[in-house]
């Protein structure tokens, strides 16, 4: 199977992680996205050199992993395109800023490179949460939260449709980079003379098939304010989940949980 | 005589202008009828069968789908009344699983939950599939593909089935499953294809269609045996009926 149709094919592994049964699949959509949003908005509140903070604040994805049935080294691997590229920012920081901000064990330690394990910690953090939020929530019951949220139809519609899309691109990007490969046998990627017409031809046919998509959910009675899945109410478990990580997450904001450890030993 | 479900007069329709794709066609079908519409590439087969849900807007003549015309105003009320299967399965389904992809139409329709389940149950049942409920649609061969088309179309219970070349691309047995299955059906069915052997198995009536008009119409035993008509309008007779 080509890269693209892996791809394609890591949708729907993920969609299918969503569908489980677990306890954190059965929570409420609506407070996971709340807790989800809020750990990424505490997440980038700390300041570039708050490093051992920021650090505090991995025991929500370790908890989730740990009691959520999931396994963390999946999780990687369905990353491992992203986290690279999450980890490059802030690359050059210890370039630019050379100036100690601390000693470890007699090593010091520039601003430049904790500024870097900051950032890159923060970006994985991020990833790994928003990760947590789409492996144990399906697109349309998050779409419900966000409509359970007044958030107009017509976003949370185009929200649902790109998600719908990004597969039908991958799909026919599938399909015709295998009718191109079995014509360029032995050829390593795609020739530089064909990549604007594959290009061109690749978003013609991807909006011939999301047309048809979208006519086929049309047809069959969907609106922009169509309930996309029943969202039921609130139970007491779904509010005791919400208030019990808000909680654990603004303290964790507040207190530096390693950083006061830390200091119990100094 | 049953009761009308669909009267078409005088429906034209042209993608550019000065090419025609329907020209002036007048047709009824009936309540209970089977109709197989046929015609080679390019004939307007599809074209028609898009009008009678206003997927292509706007025609000219009109359209009555049970008294109601075929208008913008009136395409939600229709559309509950039609269920229309794409040719190419892809694009009828898109969500994770079968049953919830079943589950769509009724869940827009803002049915409650239990009567959902007992829809995704009845529609599932009504094709053979009720093993395949839970199965991610990625992993579902041709043949399941289509049925589960299908079944996504039954559970708004329709009174009217349009398909658009059902039998394409699928093997022999998924092909004669699916022949069951249509045959088993009491709702209007009209079907475009130029699978003559499948119309010639699953139709009471057919529409022969070229160049965007109608040809010729009536029991599949005149038509489909009238070798002259249906070379004439590039047909060939069934595989069934012709001498080997």
């Amino acid at each position: 199977m080509s890269r693209i149709g892996n791809a394609a094919r890591n949708i729907g592994k993920l969609d299918e992680l969503a569908r489980r049964d677990t306890w954190l699949n059965r929570i409420h959509p609506l407070p996971k996205l709340l807790v989800t949003v809020l750990y990424l908005v505490l997440v980038v509140s700390f300041s570039p050199r708050q490093l051992t903070g920021v650090l505090g604040m991995a025991i929500y994805p370790f908890i989730l992993f740990e009691f959520g049935d999931l396994s963390f080294t999946s999780a990687l691997y369905r990353m491992r395109i992203i986290l690279p590229v999450v980890c490059l920012v802030g690359v050059l920081n210890p370039i630019f800023d050379r100036e100690p901000a601390l000693t470890i064990f007699g090593v010091t330690v520039t601003g430049g490179v904790l500024t870097m394990l900051s950032l890159m910690v923060k970006g994985v953090l991020t990833v790994l949460a928003t990760y947590l939020l789409i492996a144990t929530t399906t697109v349309e019951s998050v779409c419900g939260a966000l409509r359970m949220l007044h958030i107009p139809g017509i976003l949370v519609t185009e929200f649902l449709l790109i998600c719908r899309y990004v597969s039908v691109l991958l799909s026919e990007a599938d399909r015709m980079w295998q009718a191109y490969s079995m014509r360029a046998p032995g050829q390593r990627g795609v020739a530089a003379g064909a990549w604007g017409s594959m290009i061109g031809r690749l978003l013609l046919r991807s909006m011939d098939r999301a047309k048809a998509l979208y006519q086929s959910m049309c047809l069959r009675g969907f609106r922009e304010n169509s309930t996309l899945l029943p969202v039921k109410g609130l139970e007491s478990k779904d509010l005791f989940y919400f208030a019990s990580f808000t909680t654990t997450l603004i303290l964790l904001r507040i207190f530096p949980v390693l950083e006061l450890i830390g200091r119990l030993f100094v | 005589m049953s009761h009308i479900h669909i009267d078409i007069s005088g429906l034209s329709f042209e993608y550019e202008k000065g090419h025609p794709v329907l020209d002036s066609i007048s047709v009824s079908f009936h309540e209970h009828d089977s109709v197989g519409i046929i015609g080679a590439n390019a004939a307007g087969k599809s074209t028609f069968l898009k009008l009678l849900v206003g997927l292509e807007m706007p025609p000219q003549g009109s359209i009555r789908i049970e008294e109601i015309p075929v208008e913008k105003n009136t395409l939600s009320k229709i559309r509950e009344k039609i269920g229309y299967v794409f040719q190419d399965s892809d694009t009828q389904l898109f969500m994770t699983t079968v049953q919830d992809d079943v589950a769509f139409a009724p869940r827009n329709y803002g049915l409650p939950e239990d009567e959902v389940a007992r829809r995704v149950a009845r529609a599932l049942d009504l094709v053979h599939i009720p093993h395949l409920a839970g199965k991610p649609i990625y992993k579902l061969s041709g043949g399941e593909k289509k049925l589960a088309s299908i079944a996504t179309i039954l559970s708004m219970t329709p009174d009217i089935i349009l398909m658009d070349e059902p039998s394409a691309a699928l093997d022999p047995k998924n092909r004669r499953s699916l022949i069951h299955v249509l045959n088993e059906f009491d709702h209007l069915r009209i079907i475009t294809s130029h699978d003559l052997d499948f119309i010639w198995d699953t139709c009471s009536r057919v529409v022969l269609i070229d160049a965007g008009r109608i040809i010729a119409d009536g029991i599949p035993d005149v038509i489909l045996r009238d070798e002259t008509l249906l070379t004439a309008h590039g047909l060939e007779l069934p595989l069934s009926l012709s001498e080997r």
